[in-house]
């Protein structure tokens, strides 16, 4: 099948899906699954196929003639919006159902058909002035889906700080676009490697994209718009709309010659957001907020990726390059799948406990089994541990930075860096994890809520399933998606040349599989020993405890508190304690609340500033006619002023 | 023929003599302090008997209670075929296993703290949470450490990394990796395996509740990984590649005993860190590594 007819099928499905959304659910279902469908085929076809596709339209739609294109980069983004676009429609069938919301559900059906549908115009179109509509009904739509359960003031705040960056973000890039069109004379897109005069627009691009992507220190709408937003919203923000950030960032530096400095900027601001991120991640004790900081760690390994290939064209198409591009690409789509999974599993705990206080879960793995064994997978790949996904692409950032420090150019000092960032950054993200998953699932349960939950239906468990068996398979096969990295940086840099799969991949794709064979019958053997009647249940021993209760175990605060003391200076901790005195101490509490430090010691000062200067200046109209016809005369003088000093000259 | 041979040559040295090493460093220990001390066997004796034991497991854990050791002493073990043997090479080698065998080693503490999670025991919290925190330095040590081996060879396999001596920055490695071996091994002064009923303990607390054939893996586990760093160490300090077969087979053995020793001896000599002086230390550790890598850097130009 060609992918023309099937963008047309994707666009035309989810079009209709805008309009019965609110009416008919099943059809909505058809419709978007269909959609996603189709758009995960054409990228398929395109990125395993030999051409991309292009297709130039006669109608004109702001004076600019329709222009579509889907190549191999932008066919990899296309591709995880499908997937997470079906898995959390599907997802919210029960999670978002009428029942439970019979005024937003209806409305989130027709947003989420329309988040998709412009991400999916985003991805294609090759106008710039398109491609900005596309962006800003991206945007919006992304606004009411995270603002669906707008009763709670937590939510309202949240959306509306995203839309105020996201709008920030909106005016770098419609300042890049109009420059861009200034410059080069039209606003067509593509390729435009050899105009050396565009180099600086890239910095505007970085900034512009760079807030959507919630690159560190451009992150602060992210934390607070992912915990709030219902958990499938979270699930295609962290998983898909964050990454139209990175496509951005991917798509321009590929097409627009880089200024000099680009490469060391955009690996220091990837390696900076991977180490920042994940610290304020393992700090938080609200499961949704920990898995949006670690989207900030994510999108910073695939920013390390992106620098180092720029870095690597500034050296003369060093081959390391490819392979961190390459790393890139696939993390991009490794971090799409389990962050989705992710999401959507605190979201079935969500479901389960009505709280996202890690302190106040615990022992959920009896009440919730299938969502503990779906959360335990996203953890071990979003921990970068072999033998998942998360490992393969890391490991080959890795490489790329490793071969980039063997090479021994200017360059190598970028790749030492960002290698010890990245180590220290993948141990923090495995201490936030087991905090994360040990806290929530395993132990006693913390409270009535978690004791008395319940498993998530079969469309939820259905849905996390999906996006766990292809983390598996990403990891145990990684050579299969080889030739489709390798047409995304084809796209990105046509000069270097297509690499056959690395044999180093294929020996970590062989290392893998026999690791997932050995864990798996080691695993086994040790269980089927254990249900033989070797064991015996007893209370937990430690140390001879008599009667140990729930609140007796280690809590998140806890467990995060000795990392918490070292990264003390960035993550400003709010405290509220009450010692217990006396001896018979009633009341006694530690409360740690760790706020978001760039918004509240950057962000909010500056806009306090601009707020006092606009009410300063909105003194100036206060109704009275007199002043305002002072005004029209000092105007008139000043002006006057003007001309004679002007004529005189 | 030959293949198999080596394969399983080289799964026997792993795997029996790894034991081995904690009853020296007990030993050691001993002899300093002037007593007779357990025999140097004692572990293997240990094993034996755990391994028919019964299992007594927390009402509140999980199968991953069980499962866990279990991962852990196959990701040790999968690390292990990376690092080659002197003359006898590695099992497997390709371009970029240094940062598998560091992930796998990463497995391991996954599945360790996991495991120290299921049982909802405060102690166990405690420990699981030192383990993950100091792991944190300690990888950027180890990260520097390789990078180290890498800019002095220029490979990124860890059979060449490993084959020349790193030259002048070999004493500033070596500080920085036996440092790393004390931490990741949770030994005096980060630790100590002496005790068992201490709140300020990091491996022997996370373990409390594991019993019989578990527990049994558990301790093998340990072994494997300190017998790994060891030879890590020897030949990452040393010129292994140099030498001849016989004499680097001879250097390798009395290199892990000399490293085995030594952390004995400083078991003996040294108390155990006060909590808050670790990170202190671990820092110190990173430093050295970073430094080495400068030195490496020079002395490769």
């Amino acid at each position: 099948m060609t992918v023309g007819p099937l963008i047309v099928l994707a666009f035309a499905a989810l079009t209709l899906g805008v309009v019965v959304g609110r009416r008919w659910p099943r059809l909505w279902l058809a419709l978007t699954l269909t959609g996603a469908g189709a758009a995960i085929v054409a990228s398929l076809a395109v990125l395993f196929g030999a051409v991309d596709w292009e297709w130039r339209g006669a109608f004109r739609l702001g004076g600019e003639a329709l222009h579509l294109r889907l190549d191999g980069l932008s066919a990899i983004f296309l591709a995880l919006v499908g997937v997470l676009g079906a898995a959390g429609a599907v997802y919210a069938r029960e999670y978002w159902s009428d029942a439970h919301y019979p005024a937003s559900a209806p409305r989130g059906r027709a947003w989420w058909s329309a988040l998709l549908l412009s991400m999916m115009l985003v991805l294609t179109l090759s106008n710039g002035l398109h491609f900005l509509i596309a962006w800003e009904s991206f945007a919006i739509a992304a606004f009411f889906l995270i603002t669906l359960d707008r009763g709670q003031r937590a939510v309202r705040s949240a959306g509306w700080l995203y839309l105020a960056a996201s709008h920030a973000g909106t005016l770098a890039l419609f300042a890049f676009f109009a420059l861009l069109a200034a410059r080069t004379g039209s606003w067509d897109l593509g390729p435009m490697r050899d105009q050396a005069a565009l180099q600086p627009l890239l910095w505007l691009a970085l900034f512009g994209f760079g807030v959507k992507a919630g690159l560190f220190p451009l992150h602060v709408w992210l934390p607070s718009a992912h915990a709030n937003a219902p958990s499938h919203v979270s699930a295609i923000m962290s998983g898909a709309a964050i990454k139209m950030g990175v496509y951005g960032i991917m798509r321009f530096s590929g097409w627009l010659p880089a200024p000099a400095a680009a490469g060391w900027v955009v690996t220091g601001l990837g390696a900076a957001s991977a180490l920042l991120g994940i610290a304020f991640a393992f700090a938080q004790g609200d499961l949704k907020r920990l898995l949006a900081y670690c989207s900030v760690e994510n999108v910073g390994i695939i920013m390390v990726g992106v620098g180092g290939a720029l870095l690597a064209r500034a050296d003369g198409d060093a081959a390391w390059g490819r392979l961190l591009l390459a790393g890139a690409l696939l993390h991009v789509w490794n971090h799409g799948l389990f962050k989705g999974l992710l999401f959507l599993g605190a979201g079935s705990v969500l479901h389960a406990t009505g709280t996202r206080q890690m302190s106040r879960l615990g022992g959920l793995w009896r009440k919730l089994p299938w969502t503990a064994g779906m959360f335990a997978i996203g953890t071990l790949a979003v921990a970068g541990l072999p033998p998942l996904n998360g490992f393969v692409s890391e490991w080959m950032v890795y490489l790329g930075l490793f071969d980039a420090v063997t090479s021994r150019g200017a360059s190598a000092w970028a790749a030492i860096f960002a290698a010890l960032m990245l180590g220290t950054a993948g141990a923090l993200a495995l201490a936030s994890f087991v905090k994360a998953g040990a806290t929530v699932f395993l132990g006693a349960a913390r409270g009535k809520r978690a004791a008395e939950a319940h498993e998530s239906g079969r469309t939820m468990v259905g849905s996390m399933l999906v996006l766990a068996a292809l983390c598996v398979m990403l990891g145990l096969a990684p050579t299969l998606v080889w030739p489709a990295l390798a047409r995304g940086v084809a796209a990105w840099q046509p000069a270097w040349p297509v690499a056959p799969v690395p044999q180093s991949l294929q020996a970590i794709g062989g290392a893998q599989l026999t690791l997932a064979v050995l864990l798996v019958a080691a695993g086994l053997f040790a269980w089927r020993r254990l249900r033989g009647g070797v064991a015996r249940r007893a209370m937990t021993w430690d140390c001879g405890y008599a009667a140990p209760t729930a609140r007796m175990q280690y809590t998140s605060a806890s467990f995060a508190g000795i990392v918490g003391g070292w990264f003390r200076w960035i993550l400003r901790p709010e405290l509220a304690l009450r010692r217990p005195r006396g001896l018979l101490p009633l009341r006694a509490f530690r409360l740690e609340r760790f706020p978001e430090t760039v918004l509240d010691v950057v962000i909010a000062p500056v806009g306090g500033l601009i707020m006092q200067t606009a009410s300063g200046a909105r003194r100036l109209q206060h109704g009275s006619l007199q002043a305002y016809i002072l005004y029209v005369v000092a105007g008139l003088v000043a002006l006057g002023a003007l001309v004679l000093t002007a004529g005189v000259r | 023929m030959m293949i198999v041979v080596s394969f399983l040559a080289r799964l026997a040295w792993w795997l029996l003599l790894a034991p081995l090493l904690p009853g020296i460093i007990n030993k050691v220990k001993a002899w300093v302090a002037g007593r007779r001390g357990p025999p140097v066997l004692q572990l293997y004796y240990d094993l034996a008997r755990l391994w028919q034991k019964q299992v007594v497991m927390s009402t509140l854990a999980s199968p991953a209670f069980i499962v866990g050791p279990a991962v852990a002493w196959v990701a040790v073990l999968g690390a292990t075929t990376m690092v080659p043997l002197g003359p006898a090479g590695a099992t497997l080698s390709f371009r970029g296993d240094v940062v598998l065998m560091l992930y796998l080693l990463a497995l391991a503490r996954f599945a360790t703290t996991w495991a120290a999670m299921e049982t909802g025991s405060a102690f166990e919290g405690m420990g699981a949470a030192r383990e993950v925190s100091y792991a944190v330095l300690a990888e950027a040590a180890m990260i520097a450490a390789m990078l180290t081996l890498a800019v002095q060879t220029g490979s990124v396999s860890l059979a060449t990394m490993l084959a020349p001596s790193v030259g002048t920055s070999a004493v500033l490695l070596a500080a920085g990796l036996f440092t790393v071996l004390l931490v990741e091994n949770c030994r005096v002064p980060f630790d100590d395996p002496a005790t068992h009923l201490e709140l300020t303990m990091i491996h022997e607390v996370m373990v409390l509740d594991h019993s019989g054939p578990p527990l049994a893996v558990i301790l093998h586990g340990a072994s494997l990984k300190l017998l790994l760093f060891a030879v890590l160490l020897t030949q990452s300090v040393l010129p292994m590649g140099t030498y001849s077969p016989a004499v680097a087979a001879a250097v390798l053995v009395a290199g892990v005993l000399a490293v085995t020793v030594g952390v004995g001896a400083v078991e003996s000599l040294m108390a155990r860190f006060a909590f808050r002086r670790v990170p202190l230390l671990l820092t110190t550790s990173v430093l050295l590594c970073v430094f080495a890598l400068l030195v490496a850097w020079q002395g490769a130009a």
